[in-house]
This record gives structure tokens, C-alpha cells and sequence, in this order.
């Protein structure tokens, strides 16, 4: 019921007008007028009723409209020290059609207007009790005053009712104002925290990119100052001790034994450290992945076959993370997988480096913990690249990383 | 030997000065970089240049490219290309024109000082020379394995030897075995690869090259 008056006011506000009409009608009084007159009393009450049910609508109208009939009525319906005249503007019953708007004025209507309201009603009651007290000398003075508080009690209550609705109103729209402040200034908060964490995850971007290229950098001087440096040594000192020996070649056993053992020894680092700086660095990686591919490609008992399609060249870490990748993939196909021929392709995809490696063998190559692959996807999550492996049972495997232009 | 020397790293390059010179050969001119080299190399003309692969500006291949432009513009000047690293492409690349003055070893040979020195003059007399390190990865690597297992295990020594430019007279000392019982291997070896064969040693390693790579 209250929802559904609240949700067709125009309804719920034709109720009240016709309640209205109904306990005015009974006050129709009988046989005192002609017939004309009659029908104005009627339209006239049927007016005031009726502005009700615009009181939501239009409150200040439909208020005015009501106070100028409450009005006329005070002035011609109430007679000074006679009965009325003018029966069609005798107060009645539906005349409550003004506290009700006073209410509504006072509800939905700034204060300052709403008091207004109130004061041209507390005045429109005095005058009226004042017109109407002497033209019944039946009442006392006393009696007189009674209705005037009355009248004024009532007024004031209609007005008190209806400013208090509209407290809770601004209260409650207070509070809304302040909660959804409040709610922005979350969000604020939340935005302010979601642009931190989103540049300390460029800056970290950032920084880890130059790790790796710094590390790949690293490894590239260590394995040029071992060439240049101990190994060259390694191999003049070797040469020298060569030629120590076949000056020797006739001299004293015991010392020729220790420069042969030393000669020996010279040449065995020569090889380890050669294995080890390229383990380092294949230098043949400073001549770009096609070259480094094709060297691969060259020491694999496998047939390779090599195509590089790529304009710019990705930077040396990414070069060097495809090449180890490359290395290990077809290690495992000519381990395990039985083929007799691989493709190896390089090429650009918007940007990133896709290295493609295909071995025509059995299948079933899969991550296990530990394993080459495994190794392989830390590798290329260094620099958010991605591994995907399809080997179906069977054959044939296709090994495919991506990896960004640059780390 | 009239030899030039292309190397950057100080302490080899007068290392192989001495240790050259002191065996009676004339170093005409030792350098450090790749245009010094091809500078030197036309003024000398010499009998063999010794050339380091990693040299200024890139340290990459600027000693391969410089031993490609010599033996194209100086057929006559024998190469000796030698490097820390050994890449069957680079072998593959030196030999690819013409066999004939070119060597390619490690840097390492230099130890063995008598037999770099024979290497030398081979390289300087119009031969071949491949290290054996080159010609392991050749056979390792060949996709004529089928093929290779049918021969025996002295052939396998013997195709060795021929692939790194040794000729029947060396094979024969290498294994105290006479000059006729190395051309039979020889004969066998390239009848069971299917090899047109050939008494020139040079066309004998590109033949062999070429079947291991292919």
C-alpha cells in the first residue's frame, strides 16, 4: 500500500482530494441558496480539493492557488457582525486542503519559503477567527481565543510535520553527498595506488632489461679478455715451451720429461678454456643469429635447416637467449626424438622474435622438472618471452619461443 | 719462407716473429689489423700470410674477410688462417674457391711448433691445410653417416688425414706403413664413397670436404 502510493503521487493525490470532497459534501447545507449559488460553492470546493493533487508537482502554485481561495473566502464567505453573504464562499471542510499543502511546502520546499507560507496561513487564521468571532455573539471571548490557538496550533503543526520530513530528506541527502564523497575519494586512492604499483612495474621492467643486457655484456667481455688475454698467453707460453722442447731434445731426460709434461699441460688448458669461453659466448654470436644458427647447424648430426628472416637485428640478449635455446632444443631432438631432419626458422612477428624448431621424430617431448625445457622456459621468462612445445605421440615436434626485440 | 703476419695480439705476434726468424724464414712485416695486412700483403707479395681471424675494428671475422680478399686478389700468396675458435663454415668458405695455399688451424698448433711450421710451408708450397679439429666436426656431423661406417678404422684414420690435406707420403709416415698400402686405402676409400678418384692431393680434400658436408 505505501509503496504503491509512493510510486503514483497523482493517484494518491486524487485520493486525498476526493476525501476531501467527501467530508465537505456533508456540509452542504440544505434548501439555504438557490440553485446557482449551490453550483458555485460546489465548484469553488471542488477547486480547492483538487489543488492537492498537484501538490507534489507543483507545490508553490498549487499553495497559492488554495491561499487566494482560503483568502477570498476570509474576505466574502466570513462577515463582520452579520451571517455571510456570499454563501458560495462560506468556509468548509475542504479549506484542510491548505494545511495539507502548507505541509507539502514545507516538505519539498526551501524553508525560507515554506515559513512564508506559514505566515500568510498564521495571518489568513487570525483575520478569519477575527471576522467570524463578532458575527457569533453566541461564543465568549473566551471561546473566541480558543479556536484562534486552535486554528494557529494546528497551522504550525502542519508546517512542524512537514519541515521534519524535509530534515530527514536533507539528512539523508547530507549523508548520501558524504558517503559517495567518501566514495570517490577511495577510488582516488585506489587509482593513485593502481598508477604507483603500475610504474614500479615499468621501473622494474626497466631495470631488469638492463640486468640482462648487462649480464650478456658481462659474459661477452669475460669471453673477449679470455681471448685476448689468457688465452693468447696460454698459447705463446705453449709455443715457447714447444720450442723448449726440440731445442731440448738431447738434453738431460729428467728435464726434458717436466717441459714435455708441462707442454702437455699447456695445451690440455688451451682446450678446456677454449670450451669454456665459448660456453660463455660463442663469439660466432657477434655475427648475428643467422651466422650463429648456421654454426649450429653445421656441428648437428642431424640435418638443420636454417632460414632467418629478420630486418633488425633483436639486441645481443635476445640474440643470445634464441641461440642457447636453439642449441638445447636440437640437442634433445638428436638425443631423443630419433628424427632425421629439423628446420630451425627465425623470423619477426610484430616486433618479437619467434624461433620455430620442427624435428620430423617421435614425439612425446614434454617439461619435466629440472629437464632441458624446463631450463629453456627460465631462460626465455627472463625476459617475458614464451615457450610452446607441441609433440604429440608420434611425431612430429614443434618447439616454439617468442621473444620481445629487446629484454 | 717469406711469410707476413697478421695477428693483434702483441705477445703471438712477436712470438711467431721470433720463433719463425729464428728458423731462418723472413717475416717481412708483422701487423695488427686487417688493412695493414692487405697493405703489407701487396707490397711483399709473400710466400704465406698468417692471418688471426679476430682482429680491429669488430673482432668478429675481419681476418677471414681479409684472407678472402687476399686469395682473390693474390692467387699466388699463400693463407694461413688461423683463430681460437674453429667454425666449419669459415673452412668451408676458405677452400670453397679454389683448395690450393690456404690453411685454416687453431690457434692452439702454434704449441707444436715443427709440425705448424710444416703446416706453413705445406700452405706455402700451393697445399692444404685443415685443422683437425675441422675435419672431426666434418665427419661428426656428416649426414653420410651410413655411408662412412662401411669403411674400416684405418680407412676412417686415412679419410681423416686426406680431409685435413695430408699427402700419401705423409699418411705413410704417420703410420709407419709404406706409400703403397696408403694408396690402396686411399683407392677403397673412394670407391666405397662413390669418389671420382685423383692423384692431386688438393682436389682430393675438396672432393673429401665437399662429401662430408653435403
Amino acid at each position: 500500500m505505501r509503496s504503491w502510493l509512493r510510486g503514483h503521487p497523482w493517484q494518491a493525490d486524487g485520493l486525498l482530494a476526493l476525501t476531501l470532497l467527501v467530508v465537505a459534501a456533508s456540509q452542504l447545507p440544505a434548501g439555504t441558496a438557490d440553485g446557482a449559488t449551490r453550483a458555485a460553492y460546489v465548484a469553488v470546493t471542488v477547486v480547492l480539493a483538487a489543488t492537492v493533487t498537484a501538490r507534489r508537482r507543483y507545490p508553490v502554485t498549487a499553495f497559492a492557488v488554495a491561499v487566494t481561495i482560503g483568502a477570498a473566502q476570509v474576505a466574502f464567505g466570513v462577515q463582520y457582525g452579520a451571517p455571510a453573504k456570499n454563501f458560495a464562499l462560506q468556509p468548509n471542510n475542504a479549506d484542510l486542503a491548505i494545511l495539507v499543502l502548507l505541509y507539502t511546502l514545507a516538505a519539498y520546499r526551501p524553508r525560507r519559503v515554506s515559513v512564508a507560507g506559514l505566515v500568510v496561513c498564521l495571518a489568513g487564521s487570525a483575520v478569519a477567527v477575527a471576522r467570524w468571532g463578532p458575527a457569533h455573539h453566541a461564543y465568549s471571548g473566551t471561546a473566541v481565543l480558543t479556536a484562534a490557538a486552535g486554528l494557529g496550533c494546528v497551522t504550525l503543526t502542519a508546517w512542524v510535520l512537514g519541515d521534519s520530513v524535509a530534515y530527514r530528506y536533507r539528512r539523508a541527502y547530507y549523508a548520501s553527498v558524504e558517503e559517495r564523497a567518501a566514495r570517490l575519494e577511495a577510488e582516488r586512492d585506489a587509482q593513485a595506488r593502481i598508477a604507483a604499483a603500475a610504474e614500479r612495474a615499468r621501473d622494474l621492467q626497466e631495470k631488469r632489461a638492463r640486468a640482462v643486457d648487462e649480464s650478456v655484456a658481462r659474459l661477452r667481455r669475460i669471453e673477449r679478455d679470455l681471448h685476448d688475454g689468457a688465452q693468447v698467453r696460454l698459447a705463446a707460453l705453449a709455443m715457447n715451451l714447444g720450442e723448449i722442447k726440440e731445442i731440448l731434445e738431447p738434453a738431460d731426460e729428467h728435464i726434458r720429461t717436466l717441459i714435455e709434461t708441462a707442454h702437455a699441460n699447456a695445451k690440455q688448458t688451451l682446450t678446456e678454456l677454449r670450451d669454456l669461453a665459448r660456453g660463455i659466448h660463442p663469439p660466432v654470436l657477434d655475427r648475428g643469429l643467422a651466422a650463429a644458427l648456421a654454426s649450429l647447424a653445421d656441428t648437428s648430426p642431424i640435418p638443420v635447416g636454417v632460414s632467418v628472416r629478420t630486418v633488425t637485428r633483436p639486441s645481443p640478449a635476445i640474440e643470445a637467449i634464441a641461440y642457447f635455446c636453439a642449441a638445447e632444443i636440437l640437442a634433445n631432438a638428436a638425443k631423443h626424438s630419433g628424427a632425421s631432419n629439423v628446420t630451425i626458422q627465425a623470423e619477426e612477428k610484430g616486433g618479437r622474435l619467434a624461433v620455430t624448431v620442427t624435428d620430423n621424430g617421435s614425439g612425446g617431448a614434454r617439461q619435466v622438472a629440472g629437464g632441458g625445457l624446463a631450463g629453456l622456459l627460465e631462460r626465455v621468462q627472463t625476459v617475458d618471452g614464451q615457450l610452446d612445445i607441441d609433440s604429440p605421440p608420434g611425431g612430429p615436434t614443434t618447439i616454439t619461443i617468442e621473444l620481445p626485440g629487446h629484454a | 719462407m717469406r711469410i707476413v703476419i697478421a695477428e693483434d695480439a702483441a705477445i703471438m705476434r712477436d712470438g711467431l716473429t721470433q720463433t719463425l726468424s729464428r728458423r731462418g724464414h723472413d717475416v717481412l712485416a708483422a701487423v695488427a689489423g686487417p688493412d695493414a695486412l692487405l697493405q703489407a700483403v701487396g707490397e711483399h707479395l709473400p710466400d704465406v700470410a698468417i692471418i688471426d681471424v679476430r682482429m680491429p675494428p669488430t673482432h668478429t671475422d675481419e681476418g677471414l674477410r681479409a684472407a678472402l680478399a687476399i686469395r682473390r686478389d693474390h692467387p699466388q700468396v699463400g693463407v694461413l688462417v688461423f683463430s681460437q675458435y674453429i667454425e666449419t663454415r669459415s673452412a668451408a668458405d676458405l677452400i670453397a674457391a679454389s683448395p690450393q695455399r690456404v690453411g685454416y688451424l687453431l690457434k692452439d698448433r702454434v704449441a707444436d711448433v715443427r709440425d705448424f711450421v710444416d703446416a706453413l710451408a705445406r700452405v706455402a708450397s700451393g697445399g692444404t691445410v685443415l685443422d683437425p679439429e675441422v675435419v672431426r666436426h666434418l665427419l661428426s656431423a656428416s649426414r653420410r653417416a651410413d655411408a662412412l661406417a662401411v669403411l674400416t678404422p684405418r680407412e676412417r684414420e686415412v679419410l681423416t688425414l686426406i680431409a685435413q690435406g695430408r699427402s700419401n707420403t705423409a699418411i705413410a709416415s704417420a703410420f709407419a706403413i709404406s706409400p703403397r698400402v696408403v694408396e690402396k686405402h686411399v683407392a677403397s676409400i673412394f670407391a666405397k664413397l662413390g669418389l671420382p678418384p685423383s692423384s692431386d692431393d688438393n682436389r682430393r680434400v675438396l672432393a673429401t670436404i665437399k662429401y662430408l658436408e653435403s
